[in-house]
């Protein structure tokens, strides 16, 4: 079958945009194909793959048709991916699927996300909407409730506190600082990381990622095409998804995500690797009790031991055996939502080919983790890339 | 929140605990009707006047909700009537259809007035409000309702399943909902959002109540389930504690109150 080959990745700087939707879609796609070696135009793309919640409704309906035509790709076979949060996780995926299955060899992911032109109240309306609405909603919650609802289980059923989840948001703002797509660039303090206002008990400002704009957009080839582009190419060596049931209480572990202990068996199944061989993960850290939860259900701590894993500063870059969110992460990173997923892969393209700012490249980066969740944890794909086919 | 009761002659009325001035920060005549039904010998009733009384108009049908969250029958030849107080949120339940004088139950809780202007204004205004908080189809509500309001769950492989489901893990239709689950619970964990985290449905009263408190819970049957905390219950929750469950007003909206259990602490 044929093997997919990762030629071109670009974002659009997260945080408060002046552009709006077709300005920080074309940014973003000029940006991946000047990003590409050898000539590579919007033209010669196939299909193209947008996630997107449409947030506060502005082109709710065809909205990839809109940005493509703004972005070269006019008449191009398009759609709108929506799984929440992880819309364009979901987007690269399904570009994946395309190039293997045959049916093109030259297709975009992406996704986009506008949030920070909205009132307050509305604004809290559209983030509540990709959550179970007609019991947890109605019960009074939004993400931040669902995660500290598991915040709160974790510690009771396991050797944790809140000082784990401030390491976690120390140590990611502490990776964003020098990231230039990066939304909060600002180092943290464990005291005041330790002291912020209370958003969701246990949870506080500081364990909460920022609702931000945002646009990202990565070229997918087939294996024939992959050195025609250029001499390094980022193989995509596993995808894998997963779903679970939408509300928590469905769920029999409030700790676990179904969704990403399935995603991740299949694309480390796939890439015929295992987790003490990734070298960087960027998981979807959208609160910072989110990040523990990855590193167990990705395999990268035992059951339980997520809280620990932060404490010790395993996931500080090139300290542990693997470097989490060495962009920043959503926790400084940013959160477009439907930018999020294939913004996480534009850092995994750089970070394998050596481009980020020296002051925050993994060493010996060879193999990298995309971990994009949506919701509280209802869809999860996952995905592995190599330098090496 | 327990209700103030007292009883005349062959009538029984019930009040919040805050007496003839206050219903409770998410309480009306309706959630004080429901609480004084299920402390009493199940009948028939009659609610024509009752319901004519309403300040505002319920989702789904008051015999609806009366029948899904008691065992008493809505008739319009019942033997008792349901009546209640124009001026007052004081309800009772009555053989007669008319009552010359209103009891007044004392309060056993006091309140703070401009408290209680401040959040009757935010009911107002919310209900008046068209939708700027999560759509929940009026069939659906109605769908859930005993559900919702009852407890009722249904049974698949002998294991009982709240919320109702559609198809099981095999793709079988789940049998509609033949059960009903116990009348408490116990938290497995909580949280309390600030103003600035809770839903859009509750950003006007949220900041008047200091937050909006969930539980999550499990049955001792075994089914979980959210549920806020009902009235302005200051004390904080903790895992393990038992909780029971009462209806009280969630939200409105469209000129609608959508009505749901809350959890009490006990």
């Amino acid at each position: 079958m044929v093997d997919v080959a990762m030629v071109g990745a670009g974002q659009t700087k997260f945080g408060n945009h002046a552009l709006g939707l077709k300005g920080m879609w074309s940014e973003a796609v000029e940006k991946a194909f000047s990003s590409v070696d050898n000539d590579c135009s919007p033209i010669m793309v196939e299909e193209a793959f947008i996630g997107s919640i449409a947030f506060g409704g502005s082109q709710l309906g065809n909205t990839a048709a809109l940005l493509t035509e703004h972005s070269g790709m006019d008449g191009v076979s398009v759609r709108r991916v929506e799984n929440a949060c992880a819309s364009s996780g979901f987007a690269l995926r399904d570009a994946w699927m395309t190039i293997k299955s045959g049916q093109a060899d030259i297709v975009v992911a992406g996704g986009i996300e506008k949030m920070n032109d909205l009132s307050a109240e509305r604004k809290r309306y559209w983030l509540g909407v990709s959550g179970d609405t007609e019991w947890e909603r109605l019960a009074g919650l939004t993400f931040p409730g669902t995660y500290a609802l598991t915040a709160r289980r974790y510690f009771h059923e396991f050797d944790s506190t809140h000082d784990d989840l401030v390491h976690v948001s120390v140590k990611n703002h502490m990776h964003g600082l020098d990231n230039e797509m990066a939304h909060l660039r600002k180092d943290i303090s464990f005291e005041k990381a330790s002291s912020g206002a209370m958003v969701a008990d246990p949870l506080t400002l500081y364990d909460c990622c920022p609702t931000s704009d945002g646009a990202s957009a990565v070229i997918l080839v087939a294996d024939h095409l992959a050195h025609q582009f250029t001499d390094t190419p980022i193989w995509v060596k596993g995808s894998g998804a997963g779903s679970d049931k939408l509300a928590l209480h469905d769920r029999p572990s409030l700790t676990q995500l179904r969704a990403t202990q399935l995603a991740s068996q299949k694309a480390y199944s796939l890439a015929n690797l295992q987790p003490n061989q990734i070298d960087l993960a960027e998981v979807h850290d959208c609160f910072t009790i989110a990040e523990v939860l990855a590193t167990e259900d990705l395999g990268f701590a035992g059951r339980g031991e997520g809280g620990l894993f932060a404490r010790n500063g395993y996931g500080r870059r090139n300290e542990g055996d693997v470097t989490i969110n060495a962009s920043g992460g959503l926790k400084s990173k940013g959160h477009p939502l439907g930018a999020t997923g294939t913004g996480q892969a534009v850092e995994v393209f750089k970070q394998l080919r050596h481009q980020v700012e020296s002051t925050r490249q993994v060493r010996d980066a060879e193999v990298g983790l995309t971990h994009n969740v949506g919701g509280s944890g209802a869809t999860c794909a996952v995905h592995i890339f190599g330098r090496e086919r | 929140m327990p209700i103030a009761k007292y009883s005349l002659e062959d009538d029984v009325f019930a009040t919040s605990v805050y007496g003839v001035e206050w219903a409770g920060p998410d309480g009306d005549r309706l959630t004080i009707a429901l609480l004084l039904l299920q402390s009493e010998t199940p009948s028939t009733i009659q609610i024509e006047s009752f319901v004519e009384t309403l300040d505002y108009t319920p989702s789904a049908p008051v015999s609806s909700i009366i029948e899904s969250t008691t065992d008493w029958k809505v008739d319009s030849e019942g033997k008792f009537h349901l009546i209640t107080s124009k001026s007052s949120p004081i309800v009772g339940i009555s053989k007669g259809k008319n009552i010359s004088k209103w009891p007044d139950i004392s309060s056993q809780k006091s309140f703070d007035e401009e408290q209680k202007k401040a959040i009757n204004e935010a009911w107002k205004k919310e209900i008046s409000g068209v939708s700027q908080g999560a759509y929940v189809s009026q069939s659906q509500h109605m769908l859930a309702m005993p559900s919702r309001l009852g407890l009722h769950a249904q049974e698949d492989a002998s294991v009982l399943l709240w919320p109702p489901r559609q198809l099981n893990d095999e793709g079988e239709r789940i049998a509609p909902a033949s059960n009903k689950l116990e009348k408490s619970a116990t938290i497995l964990t909580w949280t309390k959002l600030s103003a600035l985290g809770a839903p859009s449905e509750f950003s006007l009263r949220a900041p008047l109540l200091g937050g909006v408190s969930t539980v999550l819970v499990e049955f001792s049957s075994g089914p979980k389930g959210v549920f806020m905390l009902a009235d302005d219950e200051e004390r904080i929750p903790s895992i393990d504690q038992t909780v029971h469950f009462e209806v009280r007003r969630l939200y409105g909206q469209d000129e609608l109150i959508h009505y749901g259990l809350k959890a009490v602490l006990i």
